[in-house]
């Protein structure tokens, strides 16, 4: 547990220092939030805003993906991955350190581009505020927990940052429907449906579990 | 001879049939110095992670002496700082001591930096060290939590040579204060000034072992020589 | 004291190992039996009744639930070789692993080119994001990230290691897949419940040895890949070893 506290406190230090991370996922996120603009030119904006629990989704998806791979190239540099694998006791905390970490500096991104949204497609999030807030939580907590699992193997194989996606994504699709049907109901304000929150809680359980035991796997040489 | 620390017996390590280690036998008595010369490619580092619990053998066993975790005795030094530029040379020793539980991490922070004569530059960012400062800065970094053995894989490796120099004679020195050495390296010089027993490993094969009583550079130099030669 | 334990230190590192020497003594046999059998598979389904209401593109039914069967055959196979290899450092369940992704990857792709053809002679289009169908879709996306994984990383126990776990990934995706589909997969247009007795007359024959035909060719096709990845990982070794 102290392990995982100390890890955390790591990468947001390192991260509040040089803040690239977080600023090239903010940008990235941004640029997505035009490029739907231009992609979509036929749309009116009130049917934009239609779409836009999807669009956003969309943004949190390859903005994560960014940052997760980024968050393993840190500790290839010095080969500091190594040093955490040196560690004694489970290294399960490990992987809770570095996945609490990609959960809060994901999180703090997708408030800022929720925001952005909000502004260019003319959404009130105001009133949607705690359910939306409740649904991108949870899903992001399945999206850091598996892609603290995968990028680790991805970014130390030949082809790095390109192979996440291909790994992750397939993998998401259990959270992207519970999250898509959860923030949709919370930006047309009707309640968040049971079964949306059940599906996420059960997906985080299951990858925080499958992480925890099989980081050990991960970490060997 | 001083207490057994280590020993391994008949340790494999292969894959499919690529065999990188094959039925190593040694022993290591604490505060002893055992050099590990070969070749690129011999095994050597293969070994040395296995030693430190970053790998594990496919065959054979890796035994230490009662006492507490595999993972917690052992100080790692390669030729990678394992550091993190972002943090400050205190904060990163801070850092690895919270990973080992060591018990006041500050306090043997600033122990250590001083040391390795870091102190004046506790508070710099590891970002802007030079190789020999961040070198020192790695060895406070293995020793955090005051490990029986250092295990030492090409520590020399991209130094200049007043800095391989240096690093040297801070090994001697820790050698004297007790510590347990394992040095991977090819520098034949440096293997004769740390160790008392060496082992020549060639295609993750003991090829040759040099006792205490042997021990010496020109020996040394002759029995490395004699076992690539062997070796096809 | 024994370095060895367990006493599968030199088992598994012999190749074949003995589970692959047992296995590849059943792959000639039933490579008769499959002859035979896909013989009276073929006769029967061109002697089943053509479909009054689909026609001759019903008959993609014979073929198209059996490699449904064997594509998740495949995948769980490849799941729990993973573990197994994992808990027990056992090499030649890592080979089976990536063998019965392979195949596994085969069938599914099989079944998501006969899905859409008989899609589109019954339901009019080739492509339908039905739930069913997209699960699959995704699953095999994950196999072939699987097999991805694999070639972009070369040879190495990392390599194998990291495959196992994506394997377990893959496992445990498929009760969540298929609990999203519970959920919010009011939109299926597969058929329910085709398995239990709703085939025409003269339709049951060639549906049970389609089954069994491809169960069949399923084992078959594992075993002779399981056999190639062995041969691979001796000429690796051989390769590596004399440079």
């Amino acid at each position: 547990m102290n392990v995982a506290l100390a890890i955390l406190w790591k990468d947001l230090v390192s991260e509040w220092r040089s803040r690239d991370r977080v600023m090239a996922m903010l940008v990235f996120s941004i640029l997505v939030a035009v490029v739907f603009y231009f992609a979509l030119p036929m749309l009116r904006p009130e049917e934009l805003s239609a779409l836009a629990p999807g669009l956003l989704w969309t943004a949190y998806l390859f903005s994560a993906l960014l940052g997760l791979n980024r968050s393993f190239a840190l500790e290839l540099e010095n080969d500091a991955l190594a040093g955490l694998a040196l560690a004694p006791g489970n290294r399960g905390w490990i992987f809770l350190g570095k996945a609490a970490a990609n959960w809060v500096l994901i999180s703090i991104v997708q408030i800022l581009t929720a925001g952005v949204f909000a502004l260019f497609y003319g959404i009130d999030l105001v009133p949607a505020l705690p359910g939306l807030a409740t649904v991108v939580g949870l899903g992001t907590v399945g999206i850091c927990a598996a892609g603290t699992l995968l990028a680790p193997m991805a970014v130390r194989t030949g082809f790095r940052e390109v192979l996440l996606p291909v790994l992750l994504l397939p993998a998401l699709f259990p959270i992207l429907a519970g999250a898509v049907e959860g923030s949709g109901a919370a930006v047309a304000g009707r309640p968040i449906p049971f079964a949306a929150l059940q599906l996420l809680l059960v997906t985080d359980g299951i990858y925080l579990i499958v992480a925890f035991l099989g980081f050990d796997y991960v970490l060997d040489e | 001879m001083s207490a057994r620390l280590l020993s391994l017996q008949a340790v494999d390590k292969r894959y499919a049939s690529v065999t990188a280690l094959s039925g190593i036998e040694l022993e290591l008595g604490a505060g002893q110095g055992l050099a590990i010369l070969g070749p690129n490619g011999a095994g050597k580092s293969t070994l040395l992670r296995i030693m430190a619990g970053l790998a594990h053998p496919t065959g054979g066993k890796v035994q230490f002496a009662e006492g507490a975790p595999q993972r917690s005795r052992v100080g790692y030094l390669g030729h990678a700082t394992l550091l993190y530029p972002e943090l400050t040379a205190r904060e990163n020793l801070v850092f690895a001591g919270r990973l080992y539980g060591v018990e006041d991490p500050g306090a043997r922070a600033d122990q250590l930096l001083a040391d390795e004569g870091l102190s004046g530059v506790a508070n710099r960012r590891a970002r802007g060290f030079s190789r020999g400062m961040a070198q020192r800065l790695s060895i406070a970094r293995a020793r955090v939590h005051a490990p029986e053995l250092l295990l030492l894989d090409e520590p020399f490796t991209g130094l200049d040579e007043p800095s391989a120099q240096r690093l040297s004679l801070r090994l001697e020195g820790l050698a004297h204060e007790g510590h347990a050495l394992v040095l991977a390296t090819h520098e034949i010089d440096r293997a004769a000034r740390l160790a008392q027993t060496a082992l020549v490993l060639v295609e993750g094969m003991v090829k040759r072992r040099v006792n205490a009583e042997e021990m010496s550079e020109p020996f040394l130099r002759t029995a490395y020589a004699e076992a690539l030669e062997a070796s096809p | 004291m024994n370095s060895n334990p367990e006493g599968h230190g030199n088992a598994q590192a012999s190749i074949p190992s003995r589970l692959e020497s047992r296995a590849s003594r059943w792959r000639r046999p039933m490579g008769y039996l499959l002859a035979a059998l896909g013989a009276a598979y073929a006769w029967s389904v061109m002697s089943a009744p053509i479909d009054s209401t689909q026609g001759i593109i019903q008959k993609i039914l014979y073929i198209h639930p059996p490699l449904a069967y064997g594509a998740y055959l495949g995948f769980v196979i490849t799941g729990v070789g993973g573990v197994l290899f994992l808990a027990r450092q056992r090499e030649d369940l890592d080979r089976l692993a990536v063998a019965s992704a392979e195949v596994g990857v085969i069938f599914c792709t099989l079944m998501l080119v006969t899905g859409p053809i008989w899609a589109r002679g019954t339901w009019g289009v080739w492509w339908s994001w039905d739930a069913r169908l997209t699960v699959t879709l995704l699953l095999w996306f994950v196999y072939l990230a699987y097999l991805l994984l694999r070639s972009f990383s070369g040879s190495s126990p990392r390599t194998a290691r990291f495959a196992a776990i994506y394997g377990v990934v893959g496992l445990v995706l498929i009760p969540l897949n298929y609990y999203v589909i519970e959920i919010f997969g009011s939109r299926s247009m597969h058929p329910e419940n085709l398995e239990r007795g709703s085939l025409g007359d003269g339709m049951g024959l060639p549906f049970l040895l389609g089954n069994l035909t491809l169960a069949l060719a399923f084992f078959y096709l594992l075993i002779l890949r399981w056999e190639v990845e062995a041969q691979r990982r001796l000429d690796d070794a051989s390769t590596s070893s004399g440079a």
